[in-house]
């Protein structure tokens, strides 16, 4: 989805190699990252500490690790000497034009950036200390933090960057990564430590010297608008101090958290009736199911081929539906943000942004001033798997501030977490293969249909007639060759709010591909490795990334009675990956045995990180794919917490997670995201193996109950 | 007037006591460690130790726990086994749900100094994890309490 920048992308995002010197530590980078082209990306103490300002925010993915050890082999510093902060946002931070975290790009796109920064802050200190011994720059190095020539320390780091700060700043070519002593190796995260102590201030932990608390009370029904407040049993709640009404509902302050959410309790809001009142997750179905039909409004998004005139004439024709429900995301922490009028007339923010520049801009938008005077700030985030691209509830905590003109914590309840939408989308499908004589598959045909989540996303919406691509993810850019092949999309709208959700569309589409090709496997009496074999026998690297998986999973070997494997495959974000999943069912519910799974990203920067990512996305497949699922009811999501909106519990996760990686010289590929689709399938196509009756829908639990 | 023992000091709760222990530790006595995820004894994001045991202080009003004991994540040891395995192993993500884990695994191994995965998993269900580390605070408490993970 995001393509590396250049060195010349980067020259231009950065305005040349922007590194500075200062000599005593400074007080706060965060706020001085806009101040000046100066200031951005390094700031090297008197002490030789590294203040680095990574353009990435850190949800528990580890960019923040990777940036510190890039930095720190690059400039040859300890790694604990790289200390990493989120900046607010300006141009050397921006790709595209915006500050944000997203599509796995946290380290393919800064990789090259991010050495070259390190390389010419070494060298600008290379030829600062040289100069200053009157020795040649090409003889002078930087180890563990000392400025060297041959077995001699010349002088320490924060020396040099004294020295450096006074010259001019110098163009550095980056090491060989052969060389690098944390990037590729066993590298510890940098936050974990604070982390387990229960130190670092999540966004619902920070607060400001007269800080009061907002809680939202926010319409049910999608679009909906008060008609009627009745603020006086909030306002008898103890510690309540006032009622802010916004469009879509009110917010209840009050001097604690506590007391704001008892107030929310009680406070009595009638809802105006909207055009939804009674949608239903029946009427949604039944509507994307009826778009399958309409062949009239199918958009092309791929056609190698004449798929149509290849299943016509196909031997054999394997054909089935697929349905996928509405996800939310769920992080633990739910959305809050605290906002603080400022003297000036502007705005302060510290929340748990993933989109700076879209959340800065709405927050200016919501006020009526300029993007420039508002301060945004990213804390540590509680999660985020795509919920907090969004700014859906910036608004209004925004007007909640200024009618409170005092600093203001504004907090959803996890109902709002779950019930406000902003959902991965619901989609069907309708997969056509045709078979030759011999099996062999000569044509396949993919109808999508479902909502646009990029017209309910995106602020520019989606024009009707264009492709949302997200909806085709994986399907159009497949790696298979299945012969002819056609993919299509019906589009169908729905009121439900939609963001992209962990690995976007790959997670509908890895699953209804995967799945299908074991329907087609049995059909044509092959082995659903075999089969995939047949279909990518084209591409070397994607062969060895199945053989990997296939070999490692133990595919084929024999297994207890009652288990059964199942494989997938999926190609996302640059990077191919294949999981073998072992369940079984026992007493009405999945146990999930062992999953192996093998991925070839390229380059792996941070090992154990990217380890944890694989298991990380490998639980949220199977955790979706066994139990996830919005209930829309009367125009609401009718599961809005925790007892209704069932995630995978430990008891439910897999006893064995094992991930290979395959390097090698392509261009790198994501690891945030491409763990999560296959493990879907994989599941579904394990159960399938065991009982014999294929999973066209998910969640898998309910499909169990209604069996 | 409501007392506590918090990590080792005496306290004297000024919150109503329908107010649930959470919200004295993060309102009131300013301990930010424990987590609110659901509000419902859901989630696991609040918990901590109550006379060693782990309870939901989302669900707990603190007026039915007049002179107890409470343990937050503030109030480990700075050698804390668990603590130590948790980093050893790398098992956080995010972090958010993590104070809650090593909370109910703490009364995990007073009770059951070496549990196997069974006793692992049923004292640890109540305890979600968005970024899926299930797998690795299953082999962090097996490597707190000595055994091989
Ligand atoms: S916040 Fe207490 S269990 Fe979720
Ligand atoms: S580490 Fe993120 S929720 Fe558990």
């Amino acid at each position: 989805m995001t393509i590396a920048l250049d060195r010349r992308g980067f020259l231009a995002a950065g305005g040349a190699f922007t590194l500075s010197f200062v000599v005593t530590p400074p007080a706060r980078a965060q706020q001085a990252a806009t101040a000046s082209p100066w200031t951005a990306y390094l700031t090297i103490g008197a002490d030789g500490r590294i203040a680095l300002m990574s353009p990435t925010t850190e949800m528990g993915q580890g960019t923040h690790t990777a940036h510190a050890a890039i930095i720190a082999d690059e400039i040859g510093v300890p790694l604990n000497w790289v200390k990493v902060d989120t900046p607010m946002p300006s141009d050397p931070f921006r790709r595209g034009g915006s500050m944000g975290s997203g599509g796995s790009a946290g380290v393919r796109a800064w990789w090259d950036p991010l050495r070259k920064v390190g390389a010419s802050a070494r060298q600008s200190l290379v030829n600062a200390a040289a100069a200053k011994a009157g020795v040649p720059a090409a003889e002078v190095t930087i180890l563990d933090g000392r400025i060297r020539r041959g077995g001699r320390v010349l002088m320490s780091l924060g020396e040099a960057a004294k020295l450096a700060a006074a010259a001019p700043p110098a163009e550095g070519t980056p090491r060989d990564p052969a060389t690098y002593r944390y990037v590729g190796k066993q590298t510890p995260r940098v936050d974990i430590p604070a982390k387990v102590r229960g130190e670092p201030v999540f966004s619902q932990d920070f607060t400001r010297p007269g800080m009061v608390y907002a809680c939202a009370v926010l319409s049910p029904v999608w679009t909906g608008l008060a008609r009627q407040i009745n603020e006086a049993p909030a306002l008898a709640v103890k510690g309540v101090q006032k009622v802010v009404a916004f469009p879509g509902g009110a917010a209840v302050i009050a001097s604690t958290q506590w007391a704001a959410m008892k107030g929310a309790a009680a406070l009595e809001v009638s809802w105006a009736s909207t055009d939804y009142d009674g949608l239903s997750s029946a009427a949604i179905s039944a509507a994307m199911l009826a778009g399958l039909d309409k062949d009239d409004e199918a958009l092309e998004a791929r056609a190698d081929g004449d798929a149509a005139a290849a299943l016509a004439g196909a031997a054999r024709v394997v054909e089935a539906d697929y349905e996928v429900p509405y996800l939310a995301h769920t992080p633990m922490e739910p959305w809050n943000v605290t906002i603080e009028p400022t003297a000036d007339g502007g705005l302060e923010l510290w929340g748990p942004f993933q989109t700076q520049d879209r959340n800065r801009n709405t927050a200016a938008r919501a006020a009526g001033i300029d993007p420039a005077k508002v301060k945004l700030h990213t804390l540590m985030l509680g999660g985020g798997f795509g919920r907090r691209l969004g700014d859906d509830g910036l608004t209004s905590a925004v007007l909640t501030a200024l009618a409170v003109r005092k600093p203001v914590k504004f907090f959803w309840r996890r109902e709002d977490e779950i019930g406000q939408g902003y959902y991965r989308p619901a989609q069907v499908a309708r997969l056509r293969a045709g078979l030759d004589a011999a099996g062999r598959v000569v044509g396949l045909h993919v109808r999508a249909a479902g909502p646009s989540m990029q017209n309910s996303f995106s602020p520019a919406g989606l024009a009707r007639g264009k492709l949302d691509g997200t909806s085709v993810h994986t399907l159009a850019d497949t790696l298979y060759r299945p012969g002819a092949y056609r993919v299509d999309w019906v589009r169908v709208d729905q009121v439900v709010p939609m963001a992209p959700w962990r690995a976007v569309g790959a997670t509908q589409n890895g699953y209804f591909m995967e799945a299908f090709l074991d329907e087609v496997a049995r059909a044509a009496g092959k082995d659903p490795v075999a089969l995939r074999r047949e279909l990518l026998s084209h591409d070397p690297r994607a062969l060895k990334v199945i053989d990997r998986a296939a070999e490692a999973g133990d595919w084929g070997k024999p297994l207890p009675a009652g288990r059964a494997r199942g494989f997938a495959f999926v190609y996302s974000y640059g990077s191919l990956c294949a999981q073998v999943v072992e369940a079984s069912l026992e007493n009405g519910e999945v146990k999930v045995h062992r999953v192996t799974c093998a991925i070839d990203c390229a380059r792996v920067v941070t090992p154990d990180g990217a380890l944890n990512q694989m298991e990380g996305g490998i639980v949220q497949g199977l955790s979706s794919a066994l139990f996830e699922g919005i209930e829309v009811s009367n125009g609401s999501c009718a599961n809005r917490n925790f007892d209704g909106y069932r995630i995978m519990r430990i008891n439910e996760a897999p006893t064995v997670i094992e991930t290979h990686f395959i390097e090698n010289n392509e261009v790198i590929g994501g690891i945030g995201e491409p763990g999560l689709p296959p493990a879907t399938p994989a599941l579904v196509n394990a159960l399938f193996a065991l009982t014999g009756k294929p999973i066209r829908k998910l969640p898998i639990m309910a499909q169990l109950a209604d069996a | 007037m409501i007392r506590l023992t918090v990590n080792g000091k005496a306290v004297t709760v000024a919150s109503e006591p329908d107010t649930p222990l959470l919200w004295v530790l993060r309102d009131e006595l300013q301990l930010k460690g424990a987590k609110y995820g659901c509000g419902i004894a859901q989630c696991g994001a609040c918990t901590v130790l109550v006379g060693g045991q782990a309870v939901r202080a989302c669900s707990l009003p603190v007026g039915d726990i007049d002179g107890s004991v409470v343990t937050t994540i503030e109030g480990l040891k700075a050698d804390d086994a668990v603590q130590k395995a948790w980093i050893e192993l790398q098992t956080p993500q995010c972090g958010f749900c993590q104070p809650g884990q090593i909370m109910s695994a703490k009364a995990l191994l007073a009770e059951t100094p070496r549990p196997d995965d069974a006793a692992i998993d049923a004292a640890m269900a109540g305890n979600l994890c968005r970024c899926g580390t299930y797998v690795r605070i299953r082999a962090a408490i097996k490597l707190a309490s000595g055994q091989a993970a």
